[in-house]
């Protein structure tokens, strides 16, 4: 059974633990791409926040590859993907009423991605 | 899931209060929430994205009007719960015995 003992516990803090895995998988998409957001709404874990689904936003970098939390949340392996990071306008986010020069991004799993 | 958690994009909630030199832990019970969190996690019954699950899992009305470390400890109480380690009635029971001794 492990057990994390208090004198370990400031080094284990520190290291933290990255959902980074080491597993070679084709990206899907690349810096400059546009894409839109899947109209994803599992009843699961998911890390795709409602405002981004169903927009369109420009690949900004790659992260590499990670677990996905949708199906490691719910012991359903974890299916290594890549993660991008999007940029989204405020105006595709929230209208035209929105400052022309504000952006977001956000960090998505290639599975919420589709080629727009 | 579309649960209460999401806040993107929803108004309604109020400003952000800012906090000049904001401590980790605003009380003693936080800081052993985030300790029994972190101890717990270690034991690998679960990974950080069924704790995360855990958390957004409280009922959207409870969730938000409870504290950051309140959610944390409901998230901690259902995963020992779910997984048998320690059930919500063995919870309760101290909770009443606990209340008891405190007159």
């Amino acid at each position: 059974m492990p057990v994390l003992a208090a004198a370990d516990t400031p080094a284990v803090l520190r290291r933290g633990g990255s959902a980074r895995v080491d597993a070679k998988v084709p990206a899907r998409f690349a810096a400059g791409d546009r894409v839109a957001v899947r109209n994803l709404n599992p009843f699961g874990h998911t890390r795709a926040p409602r405002y981004v689904r169903c927009k369109m936003g420009t690949i900004n970098r790659d992260h590499g590859v990670f677990i996905f939390p949708d199906t490691h949340a719910h012991g359903q392996g974890k299916r290594p993907q890549h993660v991008y990071s999007v940029r989204f306008t405020a105006h595709d986010l929230w209208g035209d009423e929105a400052t022309s020069h504000d952006t977001v991004y956000v960090d998505l799993w290639d599975e919420y991605l589709a080629p727009a | 899931m579309n649960g209460a958690h999401d806040l993107g994009g929803m108004d309604g909630v109020g400003p952000i209060a800012y906090e000049a030199d904001e401590p980790v832990f605003h009380a003693e019970w936080e800081r052993r929430v985030f300790a029994m969190t972190v101890a717990m996690g270690f034991y690998g019954a679960w990974n950080i994205d069924s704790s995360r699950h855990a958390r957004e899992r409280t009922p959207a009305a409870a969730y938000l009007s409870s504290s950051y470390y309140e959610i944390w400890l409901g998230g901690l109480e259902r995963l020992l719960d779910e997984t048998g380690l320690l059930p919500r009635a063995e919870i309760e029971a101290r909770i009443a015995a606990l209340r008891e001794e405190a007159g």
